[in-house]
């Protein structure tokens, strides 16, 4: 892949306008809230495409066209049953809890609902693991610029880590958001084009469906069986596994996504925010999902004169994450090859960026103000969160070297924070909706959902993974096992989270007002404008997604 | 101008006003051997992008 002048051209601008946006908003930044928490003063329709594109990172962009390109339709699944009804629900019974209570982070909702222990246990974990997914955001962005424009490896990760240190030094938490906006439009606006051509180049959706096997254009016909279908999964282990346990711990409890619904504006428009970011969400197959299944529908042998194949790795396999640099490079022309490039360049400083704010959020407020350095000025946090904005990024930097000089390390981290992250969400659907749980109960439910966790992954093997244990069951598909490991933690968590909690004392009821459903008062929802009631939007958003599924079915 | 650069559509439509210039530009000096698809996209990103800027912020509380 050559570029020209109008490509860097492309690339030039859009730093310039990323750092020019650091610029206009460090003018804003006058307190630790401002910094950290953008003291709750953004526009719903900013938060609600931040809220989906802190998620559009480089693994959502081209880890689906991937996985397009690998399962073909099923993939939409992540979307259709993974995503849309999380989010629908964190809007309609998480977010009353989150921005009532006045948290500033998730670890500190779960301190006013529990106790210390649990949120340093919450704030810890992630606060280690964001540090160290923007790390392997950045090694995989160096990676790919090293691979497909052979750009020098240290430079890319000193540029890009360079870039966006200072627009999230700068501007902060504001910055990053207002950042993952423009970040939101480049992706889609760019990637547009894409696939506008290559599906009007491979004949249309009918063509495709008459040159592929039809397992790979139905999303559920044949999910009845693991062996008939591509991901090798049963449909009641996906909608357990990912539609529930899985995606419920990402969209209602991450504090990366969760984050930018609480710096609304107020509770209607925290409220919203999910569930209006779930419209752009329930699209985003068109532009990460079906680039993948038309680049598999290319390498059939009636359409092999278009001359386009994915690329194989070192071990001669398809490597199907070059899936969509390789459209890009086969599809654009000089100029709109720089607006692609940007697009993917885009996709994972948002990523990265997404990260660190959420980093110097809990660090800052969660440990750093609740255990080391208390009842200081607020100029002294704000202070402090700059700080560790930089620390950040050197982490992620470190974090970036080791996972090249370490191949699996990047696999070995995304199972421990699929260990940790799994159970999450059973501690927050009894905290919020059963009064009687207690903070030892969730602190021994987390601890024995991790647990459970590490070990099914040890016990189960699938596709030469996992086992580490001995390898009792075996997994058809690597997908299944996450699915299943997701499943057994939050059982585990639940469960032990009952049992414990009743075993325990719990909080007085006083203390729980505005953090439990049944304690909470309830306000009547504005029926004036259909579009500002959450229930009403909600309820639209279901019906497409159910529409959706029918109609790919 | 300069106070409506602390308008976000302001500043993500004068970046794709921008970018169609460079796509349109690139496209009528390289006499369109790109195709048509650098002139589409320009054309596209142009709309869009004076379209982000026209647009006023809203006076609701969201």
């Amino acid at each position: 892949m050559k570029l020209t002048l109008a490509d860097y051209l492309v690339i030039l601008l859009y730093f310039v306008f990323v750092l020019g946006v650091g610029f206009i908003i460090k003018r804003k930044i006058r307190s630790s809230n401002d910094f950290l928490s953008s003291n709750r003063s953004i526009p719903l329709w900013i938060t609600s495409l931040a809220f989906i594109s802190a998620n559009l990172g480089a693994q959502e962009v081209l880890g689906m066209v991937a996985s397009g390109a690998k399962y073909g339709i099923m993939t939409v699944h992540f979307y259709w049953v993974g995503a849309i009804f999380a989010m629908v629900f964190c809007g309609l019974f998480m977010m009353p809890f989150y921005y009532g209570s006045r948290a500033r982070s998730v670890p500190e909702y779960l301190k006013m609902r529990f106790d210390e222990k649990t949120r340093s246990l919450n704030a810890i974990s992630f606060a280690v693991m964001t540090v160290f997914s923007s790390g392997i955001s950045l090694y995989a962005l160096a990676k790919l610029l090293e691979v497909i424009l052979k750009w020098d490896f240290d430079i890319s990760i000193w540029i890009a880590a360079g870039i966006v240190m200072i627009y999230t030094f700068l501007g902060g938490l504001t910055s990053a958001v207002y950042n993952e906006v423009l970040q939101f439009f480049l992706i889609v606006l760019g990637l547009s084009p894409l696939v506008i051509v290559a599906l009007h180049d491979v004949g249309g959706w009918e063509n495709i469906k008459a040159q592929l096997q039809p397992e790979y254009t139905h999303a559920w016909k044949y999910m009845g069986h693991p062996d008939t279908n591509p991901m090798g999964l049963h449909f009641m282990s996906l909608i357990f596994g990912l539609g529930f346990a899985m995606s419920f711990g990402y969209w209602c409890t991450d504090f990366l996504v969760v984050q930018r619904a609480m710096i609304a504006k107020n509770m209607s428009a925290a409220q919203r925010t999910p569930i209006i970011a779930a419209l752009p969400k329930m699209l985003m197959p068109i532009i990460v999902v079906l680039p993948g299944v038309i680049a598999i529908a290319l390498m059939t042998p009636a359409l092999q004169s278009k001359g386009y194949s994915i690329p194989v790795n070192e071990a001669g396999g398809t490597d199907f994450t070059m899936t969509l640099p390789s459209l890009i490079a086969h599809y654009y022309p000089s100029g709109l090859l720089g607006v692609g490039i940007t697009a993917l360049i885009a996709s994972f400083m948002s990523g990265m960026a997404g990260n660190v704010t959420a980093f110097n959020s809990v660090f800052t407020y969660d440990i750093y103000q609740s255990y080391l350095v208390k009842n200081r000025s607020d100029r002294h946090y704000l202070r402090v969160g700059k700080m560790i904005t930089v620390t950040g990024i050197l982490f992620s930097i470190g974090t970036a070297y080791i996972a090249r000089s370490f191949n699996n390390i990047n696999d070995f981290l995304q199972l421990v924070f699929s260990f940790v992250n799994g159970p999450l969400f059973a501690t927050f659907l009894l905290g919020m909706f059963w009064k009687r749980t207690t903070g030892h109960g969730a602190f021994c439910g987390l601890l024995a959902g991790t647990l459970a966790a590490a070990l099914t992954h040890g016990l189960t093997v699938a596709e030469g993974k996992g086992g580490w244990i001995t390898p009792l069951y075996e997994i058809r598909s690597g997908l299944g096992q996450a699915f299943i490991v997701a499943g057994i933690s939050w059982i585990a968590n639940f469960t032990l989270t009952i049992i414990v909690s009743l075993a325990t004392k719990p909080k007085p009821e006083e203390e729980l007002r505005g953090l439990v459903y049944s304690l909470t008062e309830k306000k009547p929802i504005s029926q004036a404008r259909w579009y500002l009631n959450p229930v009403t939007l909600s309820i639209i958003l279901l019906l497409i997604t159910v529409l959706l599924n029918i109609i790919f079915f | 101008m300069y106070k409506r650069l602390n308008e976000l559509n302001f500043v993500i439509g004068l970046f794709f006003t921008i970018v169609s210039v460079v796509l349109l530009l690139d496209n009528f000096l390289t006499k369109g051997s790109s195709g048509k698809l650098n002139l589409y996209t320009g054309l596209a990103f142009l709309i869009f992008g004076i379209s982000m800027i026209m647009l006023k912020a809203g006076k609701s509380d969201d």
